[in-house]
């Protein structure tokens, strides 16, 4: 299992993509929240794809919120893709899978 | 299967994988399934996290000794620490339906495991993490 977590940036459509690999824990967590942060401080628009994401914690759905919570106050758009497995169970457990905007693909997260 | 494992882990979270990969070893050789496996690593990763913010403030150089005994009917992980001692409401766990930035480690560990105990003990904290294990039935 990858262990280390990395990112990158693209843009599809007018909306920044960041595509997450690996893990996500307390040792992560503020690279992350640093990313996309500043990811959207340059934009209308973020799409995150955690589809590669084999594992996160609570400091990493903190890191999430916090940054939710930033969309919203600057009205921007903030949508999870590529939601599955122990990524899944971790929302379903914290009951945050009503609170983000979840979309099931790339294309899906794009086009709503 | 009856057993027990003991680690040491530093408190630096770049050895967090390292125990959580332990973990989920444990639960497979004690035949768990897929979503028990993963709810164990994370309760655990959980507590570990919590050691090293909290009771340990952020100090990368002390020790936690993490204990994981199996048995048939149950597997008990005890995390020990010579830190601070925890906040009783921090311990308490985060209201679900509150979209806050902290608590959600505790509530996650006791939303997964049957059993969190916090206690203190002479020289540090311990706390204990307990699953209870499906029963096999032989048919």
């Amino acid at each position: 299992m990858e262990r280390q977590m990395g990112s990158s940036t693209r843009i599809e459509k007018g909306t920044t993509i960041v595509d997450i690999v690996g893990q996500i824990d307390l040792g992560s967590s503020p690279a992350l929240r640093k990313t996309l942060l500043e990811t959207l401080n340059g934009t209308k628009s973020v799409a995150i794809n955690l589809s590669a994401v084999r594992y996160i914690d609570s400091s990493g759905i903190a890191s999430l919120v916090e940054v939710l919570r930033e969309a919203r106050n600057s009205e921007k758009r903030l949508v999870l893709f590529g939601v599955t497995g122990a990524v899944l169970q971790v929302l379903q457990l914290t009951r945050l899978t009503g609170v983000f905007e979840i979309c099931e693909t790339e294309e899906q997260a794009l086009n709503a | 299967m009856d057993f027990h494992l003991k680690l040491i882990v530093p408190s630096d979270p770049r050895f967090l994988s390292i125990a959580r990969a332990v973990v989920s070893e444990v639960s497979v050789m004690c035949s768990l399934s897929e979503e028990l496996r993963l709810g164990i690593t994370l309760a655990v990763d959980e507590a570990l996290a919590n050691i090293i913010r909290h009771a340990y403030k952020n100090r990368y150089d002390q020790e936690i000794e993490l204990n994981c005994q199996a048995g048939p009917n149950q597997i008990v992980f005890t995390l020990l620490d010579r830190g601070e001692p925890p906040d009783p409401a921090r311990i308490c766990g985060q209201p679900l339906d509150d979209v806050s930035l902290s608590g959600r480690g505790t509530h996650l560990m006791k939303a997964i495991m049957d059993e969190v105990h916090y206690d203190r003990v002479p020289g540090g904290n311990q706390v204990r993490l307990i699953k209870r294990l499906p029963v096999v039935t032989k048919g």
